[in-house]
């Protein structure tokens, strides 16, 4: 088999195609990684060389190489206080605007999606109830959806392996789980405290019925899409949001490869974006 | 724990109300409400024939939510009407409007391309720019040859930077003469200078397919 | 070392200014639309930014008006757009802008302007 060479460049090219479409931008210093995995997709898919693959890559209309080629730059694995830095975020600055700005006493509510295996759904609630003081004044009420309803009947069943727990301090582990067979069970309580659904985003109507939320989490799903998708993924979330809710993405994703819609708002602890009020 | 549990999301009373009538959506887009004017935009995705009216209240609203409902529309209704509103709108004299729109166009990339040619040759330069944007997301075997008319002949030094800008990712060695020539157009223009070899050198040693 | 912020859609043109700026010993990032360029400045701080006009999802003129709008850092901002109507300076001007140029722009009109904004143009 002859040997693929990505050149100076084709790394520079394909970095800044990357960019635009995905938003991450690779330096220098990744280029092994890179190189790596692009010859790894270039010989996966049978292109003759970076050439080819670019081409393809580029002109392809499903977009599935790139969704092909996006998952194997980066890593896309859920865990427990996975991103923790948005959920401290949330306690710590999102929450009180919101409970400020509140005109009734309605629940707090926050939409989790996608819901995978629940890990995220979960890992909120334990974080709400272990650092926010609001807890004791406010209802919260938690929803987290999936396309996938395999992922949502593990979710309910609520059993983890030790890999996804692993990041957890041990008094939580103790507190809100019991060991089981070779994993974990989240206890009961947590259990039932969070409604758990199986949604296809892209069907508006089906969407009709999300309504009057406070915080979308939508992390590590959107880079996946394609533009088209992406859009009308938006639209959901802003159609679903109350005037000023939040929407908090994945560490790699930015509102500036989807969506208009949004206002870009720094907290100490994360950048996130916010619905405009209506008086705007 | 004061997690609470519906057993079903939300159901808005007023989107049970809203309408699928084209005559009574049509009302609900010129509405002074956004939130309606939003909702009559996405509902309208289901009536072929809404284009017009859509364009029609995209030229006006001052509202992004509305814009952003109604070029989402758009798209997918994806048909003439919808192509022939989207380019006068390029000719708008707001910007936010313009950049919109060609967000939208890329978004529509058969439905531009028969119109390609013309929209290269427009009389207004920026529209020549705009159209340049829209070709980096067309999936067209045209492409690179339609850069190469635009750096051969475009009078408009803005139009061929644009259109240099793409070759650097799209080029192949047919565009290497067309992209010399236009070095020598605009000989004492550095950016030119510094974008041709950059082209140039991303294409580098080609085979030519 | 001053940092400066390059504001556009096209990777050859934030490359060209990448180019012209890092010669003249500027520390220099980019952003390729206004969404893209606030986020840049939340997070770390600019001593000047670069910006075109017509950009995706949020434009040079949002940009500033956000920018403008927002308690987050208030760097200067050039804006260099390919419209050259007086009506489009005016409104640059109104939302914040601290200097209009119009495309292309010579390695030397950048560096002056720049520096000028700086405070550091020499006498």
């Amino acid at each position: 088999m002859k040997k693929i060479i990505i050149s100076e460049d084709d790394f520079q090219k394909f970095r800044e195609f990357f960019y635009r479409k995905v938003g991450i931008s690779f330096e220098n210093d990744k280029r092994y990684f890179v190189d790596k995995r692009l010859i790894e997709r270039i010989e996966l898919t049978g292109a003759n060389d970076f050439r080819d693959y670019f081409i393809m890559l580029r002109f392809e209309a499903s977009g599935q190489e790139l969704q092909q080629l996006i998952n194997v730059m980066t890593i896309n694995e859920t865990y427990f206080f996975r991103e923790e830095y948005q959920f401290k975020c949330l306690v710590n600055s999102i929450l009180d605007e919101i409970t400020r700005n509140k005109k009734d006493t309605s629940p707090i509510r926050i939409w989790c999606v996608p819901s995978s295996s629940g890990e995220e759904a979960y890992s909120i609630a334990i974080y709400l109830l272990e650092h926010w003081p609001g807890m004791t004044k406010w209802d919260v009420e938690i929803i987290s959806s999936d396309i996938d309803s395999v992922m949502i009947e593990r979710a309910q069943r609520g059993h983890y392996s030790s890999r996804s727990v692993q990041y957890l301090p041990a008094t939580l582990l103790t507190k809100y789980f019991k060991p089981s067979g070779d994993g974990y069970q989240i206890c009961e309580d947590l259990r039932s405290s969070i409604e758990f659904t199986c949604v296809n985003l892209m069907d508006s109507v089906e969407m009709r019925a999300y309504r009057k939320f406070d915080v979308i989490f939508c992390r590590n799903l959107l880079i996946y899409f394609d533009d088209l998708s992406r859009r009308l993924a938006a639209e959901t979330f802003f159609d679903a949001l109350n005037p000023n809710g939040f929407v908090c993405l994945g560490y790699s994703e930015s509102m500036s490869r989807i969506s208009s819609l949004f206002r870009v708002r720094k907290f100490p602890e994360a950048i996130v974006y916010q619905k405009p009020g209506v008086d705007l | 724990m004061p997690f609470i549990k519906k057993n079903n999301p939300t159901m808005d009373s007023y989107e049970h109300d809203c309408s699928r009538d084209l005559n009574e959506l049509a009302v609900q887009l010129v509405d002074e409400n956004p939130v309606i004017r939003r909702s009559a935009a996405l509902n309208l995705a289901e009536h072929q024939g809404a284009s017009e009216i859509l364009i029609d209240r995209l030229k006006q609203d001052r509202d992004i939510s509305v814009r952003d409902a109604i070029l989402t529309t758009l798209i997918s209704l994806g048909d003439t009407f919808a192509v022939i509103g989207l380019v006068e709108c390029l000719r708008s004299e707001d910007a936010a409007l313009r950049n919109e729109v060609v967000d939208a166009m890329k978004q529509l990339p058969e439905k531009v391309a028969p119109i390609m040619t013309s929209l290269l040759v427009d009389v207004n330069s920026d529209v020549r720019i705009f159209a340049v944007n829209i070709l980096e997301s067309l999936r067209h075997l045209q492409v690179e040859t339609w850069l190469d008319r635009v750096i051969e002949d475009d009078p408009h030094i803005n139009v061929c930077a644009t259109a240099v800008d793409l070759l650097g990712e799209v080029g192949t060695s047919t565009s290497r003469a067309a992209l010399i020539h236009l070095r020598s157009r605009f000989p004492d223009e550095p950016y030119i200078c510094f974008a041709v070899n950059l082209a140039l050198k991303r294409i580098g040693e080609d085979k030519g397919t | 070392m001053k940092r400066i912020l390059i504001v556009d859609d096209a990777a050859t043109v934030r490359l060209y200014y990448r180019t012209i700026l890092e010669s003249a010993n500027y520390s220099v990032e980019e952003a390729i639309n206004g969404i893209e360029a606030l986020e840049k400045i939340m997070l770390i701080s600019f001593d000047l930014c670069v910006v075109d006009i017509n950009m995706p999802k949020l434009d040079g003129y949002g940009f500033l008006k956000e920018l403008r709008r927002q308690a987050i850092d208030q760097p200067p901002v050039i804006m260099i757009s390919t419209e050259a109507q007086a009506s489009d300076r005016q409104q640059a001007y109104r939302l914040g802008a601290n200097l209009y140029l119009i495309k292309p722009v010579k390695p030397s009109e950048l560096l002056t302007h720049v520096r000028l904004l700086l405070g550091e143009a020499r006498a």
